[in-house]
């Protein structure tokens, strides 16, 4: 060996010696200092995954007959990831041009330093497919033409980025918006069906940590996505049930109006029309459209004194209780004192002789004080807060309210509140709860619990809401007495409500609207409420109108109202006339 | 004394034997070295791109679920109650007065049900075959575990 080149020997046995000392100084240096382990942990956490918030995609809602009323719809978020950004100036440019940003807002957000916490900054969210398409393009004409540029302030489009979402979509538009709700552009859910089942649909947010380790794949998570629903909304009726109010209120020049169609038998709705409506897909045009004090869903949320329909519920509780009987006879002299205040009939006349089907075909106010006063307040309200006023229905919808029934106890209670409570005066009822307190008489006795959900698929599964019975106010052959007596009282007075074939039940009402100086304006509630085939009910229809000008009288505008809604439901629901249905089935 | 001398030298082996049996034995080692690292480095990069196929599935997965999402809100507004009543409109279709319908009597007809989208009971589904440990823990994991089994199996074989 050449002794002049030993040191080359020397030189490399020293470096190979040197080396694995100071791997074996730095692990323990590593080793034997907290915050570098923690640093370096940290470190290398960040290199094998991320957190990504992730948000599962919103249940779908169907009719029941599995129409899509609300569906999902890809959007984006677009972004700039501060790092990678070149020129702020043209990014915000571009997205006050594309997107209608503001330029001094997106110009700041893109102009920041990037920090360990400034990464990435969100400048639009929910923007649409087209929308991004252009943007693509444009970036990718200022990569051809100033991709390879080397000066300082050549445009560049660097660091803007895009993240697919899924937003709702409503492809009905305004149809059944009242039920539906809307989803804001936080993904929650707010009014009816919305809000009520938002945490359903939705399923389950999460902060979830993806690896990016190929051999960590396993641990990948499975999210699942939000919960689907199948509503008891049947989507023709809905739509022409939507109608029918609309020219209704076109027709009387009414406030709003709303239109409920259930089948009494199941509780289920297969309608809720109301006024006014929103196109859920605009719904940042909610003023706009709910410019007074008219709720979003009146139907749940809305409280108003009822007037005549309820005297229904008067007398199905005296033939119940058996304070009175069909052929219990009132000598009506147009008067009735009661609490010391004077009770008079609709029309200030008095009607001689009459019994209680007279009573209910005239819809006679002092009749049915005296029905009231002949049941005793304790039964009379006994019987009401059976029939569920004052209470909440419990339907699965947003906003519902109880309504008022004032009750012997209350401070505000009189005696004479006996009386006009029997013909639906001072007292407040929501829409809903007329319909399933009047659907106790149109099913055998039974009030089914209101549902709008039917059924819920969740993990690939479907489940259907079960049909419970909420209440039996009253007997089942009073329920059979009235419907007949509201029957015969339709035919006798030859009602606009009447159905060529179809033998209907029913009740018209007319309600003036109490003001802050009492019952002193013209302006009134009218309804209806009916149900039919009066042997064999199928659906149950309630109309109000609030304050229609070109009469105020139910009789006169809510009559006809349900008839023309009875008259497409037959059709839409396959409910053949009397005469088939009896010649077809023997009945 | 010399004899045996010369008897243990006859037998003995030469030193370029030992050596040469040194070297074989120490390249055989490194044979096997290699052959352990090898198809350690096969195993590895094999799960490696198999995860990263799966990882590119999922993204697909999510991509296809929100094409999905975007195709059924697409048909719903094709079928959408406004426009289907234009298209029906358009072909000349009118609604049906209630005088209009006719009634029969179909033996065996029935009423139309409320829309099923998913099965109401929970079947019995088959669940798919798990992959064994071997093919996912590490080399050293599975030695251990090899060593393990071999030292609890041994007392069983020890008379």
């Amino acid at each position: 060996m050449n002794k002049k080149y030993i040191w080359r020997y020397n030189l490399v046995g020293g470096l190979m010696f040197i080396m694995p000392v100071l791997v074996v100084f730095q692990m323990v240096r590593i080793k034997v200092n907290p915050l570098q382990v923690e640093k370096l942990i940290r470190v290398g956490i960040s290199f094998s995954g991320e957190y990504r918030f992730y948000t599962p995609a919103r249940g779908r809602i169907y009719d029941r007959w599995g129409n899509l009323m609300v569906g999902n719809k890809t959007a984006y978020e677009v972004g700039i990831e501060i790092r990678k950004v070149r020129n702020p100036s043209t990014i915000a440019q571009t997205l006050e041009l594309v997107l209608g940003l503001d330029y001094a807002d997106v110009y700041a957000a893109a102009s920041l330093d990037a920090t360990e916490t400034a990464v990435y900054r969100v400048v639009a969210t929910n923007v649409e497919e087209e929308q991004i398409n252009q943007l693509i393009l444009l970036i990718e004409q200022m990569e051809e033409l100033y991709g390879s540029s080397r000066e300082k302030d050549a445009p560049s489009l660097s660091g803007l980025t895009f993240k697919p979402h899924l937003q709702r979509i409503y492809p009905d538009n305004e149809l059944a918006s009242n039920i539906i709700g809307f989803v804001n552009r936080e993904g929650v859910g707010f009014y009816g069906v919305e809000e009520k089942y938002n945490d359903l649909l939705a399923g389950d947010e999460s902060f979830v940590w993806i690896p990016l380790h190929p051999g960590r794949v396993q641990e990948l998570p499975e999210i699942p996505e939000g919960a689907s629903l199948v509503l008891t909304i049947d989507r023709a009726i809905q739509r022409v049930m939507e109608r029918v109010i609309d020219d209704a209120i076109d027709e009387t020049g009414a406030d709003s109006g709303t239109l409920i169609v259930i089948d009494p038998e199941t509780g289920e709705l297969l309608a809720l029309a109301a006024t006014k409506r929103l196109n859920a897909n605009e719904y940042w045009k909610y003023q706009e459209v709910f410019t007074d004090e008219t709720p979003f869903n009146p139907i749940v949320s809305q409280a108003y004194e009822p007037g005549s329909v309820f005297k229904i519920f008067t007398m199905v509780s005296a033939l119940d209780s058996g304070a009175v009987t069909t052929e219990t006879e009132f000598i009506d002299t147009g008067v009735f004192e009661i609490g010391g205040t004077r009770i008079y009939n609709w029309n200030m006349g008095a009607w001689g002789l009459q019994n209680m089907q007279g009573c209910m075909q005239h819809s006679l106010n002092v009749c049915l004080a005296w029905v009231a006063d002949q049941l005793g307040p304790k039964d009379f309200y006994q019987y009401m807060l059976s029939f569920g006023f004052g209470q909440l229905t419990g339907v699965d919808l947003a906003g519902e309210v109880p309504g008022r029934l004032k009750a012997p106890g209350d401070g505000d209670w009189y005696d004479a509140d006996l009386g006009t409570n029997s013909f639906g005066q001072g007292v407040s009822v929501t829409p809903l709860q007329m319909v399933i307190a009047a659907s106790a008489l149109a099913n055998q006795g039974k009030m089914m619990a209101p549902h709008i959900v039917r059924s819920v698929i969740n993990d690939g599964y479907q489940h259907d809401i079960e049909q419970r019975v909420i209440g039996m106010p009253i007997k089942a052959e009073t329920a059979q007495i009235i419907s007949e007596m509201l029957a015969r009282s339709l035919e006798k007075e030859s009602s606009d409500a009447l159905v060529t074939g179809y033998r209907l039940a029913g009740k018209t009402g007319t309600a003036e609207i109490p003001t802050q100086y009492g019952y002193t304006s013209n302006e009134t509630n009218a309804s209806f409420i009916g149900w039919g085939p009066a042997d064999d009910p199928q659906f149950l229809v309630y109309v109000w109108l609030e304050k229609p000008k070109s009469s105020q009288w139910g009789s006169v505008v809510a009559a006809p109202v349900f008839r023309k809604a009875v008259e497409q439901l037959v059709v839409l629901m396959d409910i053949p006339p009397d005469d088939v249905r009896s010649e077809l089935y023997g009945n | 004394m010399e004899k045996i001398e010369n008897i243990t030298q006859a037998y003995s082996q030469a030193p370029w034997r030992k050596q040469l049996q040194i070297i074989g034995l120490f390249s055989l080692f490194l044979v096997f070295i290699a052959l352990v690292a090898g198809i350690y480095l096969n195993v590895s990069a094999q799960t490696a791109s198999t995860g990263r196929d799966i990882q590119y599935m999922k993204g697909q997965i999510e991509t296809l679920d929100r094409e999905i999402e975007d195709m059924q809100s697409q048909i719903a507004l094709l079928l959408s109650d406004h426009v289907m009543e234009k298209r029906a409109q358009s072909m000349g279709f009118q609604p049906i007065e209630m005088n209009q319908s006719e009634y029969l009597q179909v033996s065996g007809y029935q009423e139309r049900q409320g829309v099923v989208l998913a099965p109401y009971t929970r079947q019995e589904v088959l669940k798919a075959p798990t992959i064994p440990e071997e093919y996912t823990q590490p080399l050293v994991d599975w030695i251990k575990v090899q060593l393990n089994w071999i030292s609890i199996s041994l007392p069983e074989i020890v008379p």
